[in-house]
């Protein structure tokens, strides 16, 4: 009885310690930013780069002022959510709920599961057919899914050994060099956060799954916050991973939990 | 004295060899063919990799446009091809090691 409890109270010790780490990574994240842009609020981290740069938001503005260009294409998800049948599927019973739960660590397969991940499933299920991963269809109907729940608060949990393990592989996937470059994620995304590359700003990480699915100017259409991952491995002379793989996935699983916080924007407007 | 001498001697002719072995080394290890040690060499380090996430993003179609400069002929530019593939497949080797452990510098 005595081992029992010993073991319960170690497990519960642990549990603990792994959700203490988070909050901990991402009090340390938060930190670093409002040092390095002393001036910008926590919440304006929602609006990615735009809240680093006058220049820049000010276009952005008049951009979602008018008709964005990714407007019609979430409309043509919301019909698409319906016709394929994802509304039967029991995670998008309340697609908003389901953008908030998602990602999240599932102890039954023991892997994380993204909101894209889950809409394959959901769509095979349905139609029998497989869906892509990063644009097209998965991007129009995950941007209305996501447009659900703009307001409402990333929350993602962090909770038991394994989707610790989960959680500090996507960590050092984040902050560990690679490609021919030999640079990481951070290293454009934290260090040289708000400075320039060629003619573009480097965003900060903070904030950076706010608006996903987000629409590129340079893509001129909506892509996943994977296809945005593989355009950046490829630009550090990386392989680029595939999407929705367990690597990638956990790496989606950190980010999300350092926009712990933030608000979902249906302002998904980026150069 | 004697270890200083030794350390000495030691540093300056892993210099010498590390500045021999330039971006055209030769790797081969012994083959009979040039061309078959480096690309398999090449090959090996690219597949390991492949395996852990870490391949960099030109190593494969570096090993692809070799074999068709082997294929046509070109044999010197072939095995050049191929050891700058093996190169970054170590290079990327290196990495793999630190990138497991990575975390923030604050």
């Amino acid at each position: 009885m005595k081992k029992l409890i010993t073991a319960i109270a170690g497990i519960s010790f642990l549990v603990g310690m792994a959700s203490a780490d988070v909050d901990s990574d991402q009090k340390a994240f938060i930190n670093y930013f409002k040092t390095a842009f002393p001036n910008v609020e926590f919440a304006d981290y929602t609006n990615g780069v735009y809240s680093l740069d006058e220049g820049s938001r000010s276009q952005f503005e008049e951009i979602l002022d008018g008709i964005p260009p990714y407007e019609e294409a979430v409309e043509k998800g919301g019909k698409e959510f319906v016709e394929f049948g994802l509304n039967k599927c029991a995670a998008f019973k309340d697609p908003a709920a389901a953008r908030v739960k998602h990602p999240y660590f599932d102890e039954a397969t023991q892997k994380v599961v993204t909101l894209e991940a889950a809409l394959k499933a959901c769509y095979q299920e349905q139609t029998g057919k497989k869906l892509g991963s990063k644009k097209g269809k998965i991007a129009r109907i995950s941007a209305w899914i996501s447009d659900q729940a703009a307001g409402e608060k990333i929350n993602v949990k962090v909770e038991g050994a394994a989707a610790q393990a989960a959680y500090d592989q996507g960590k050092a996937f984040f902050y560990g060099k690679r490609g021919q470059f030999n640079m990481a994620c951070a290293d454009c995304h934290v260090y040289n956060a708000g400075k320039k590359a060629r003619a573009d700003i480097l965003s900060p990480a903070l904030g950076h799954t706010t608006h996903v699915p987000m629409y590129r100017a340079k893509w001129a259409g909506l892509g996943t916050l994977q296809r945005r991952y593989g355009g950046c491995l490829s630009n550090m002379r990386a392989k680029p991973i595939s999407a929705q793989s367990e690597l990638m996935n956990n790496l989606e699983y950190f980010q999300q939990a350092m926009s712990n916080g933030l608000e979902i924007t249906d302002a998904r407007y980026r150069k | 004295m004697k270890k200083l001498l030794i350390t000495a001697l030691s540093v300056f002719s892993l210099t010498a060899q590390a500045g021999f072995m330039d971006g055209a080394h030769n790797w081969n290890n012994g083959s009979s063919d040039p061309f078959k040690s480096a690309i398999k060499a090449a090959e090996a380090g690219y597949k390991a990799n492949l395996a852990v996430n870490m391949a960099w993003r030109d190593t494969g179609s570096m090993i692809k446009e070799a074999k068709k400069l082997n294929a046509a002929g070109k044999t010197a530019a072939a095995v050049a091809l191929a050891n700058k593939a093996h190169h970054q497949s170590m290079n990327a080797t290196a990495q793999t090691a630190l990138a497991e452990s990575a975390g923030p510098r604050f």
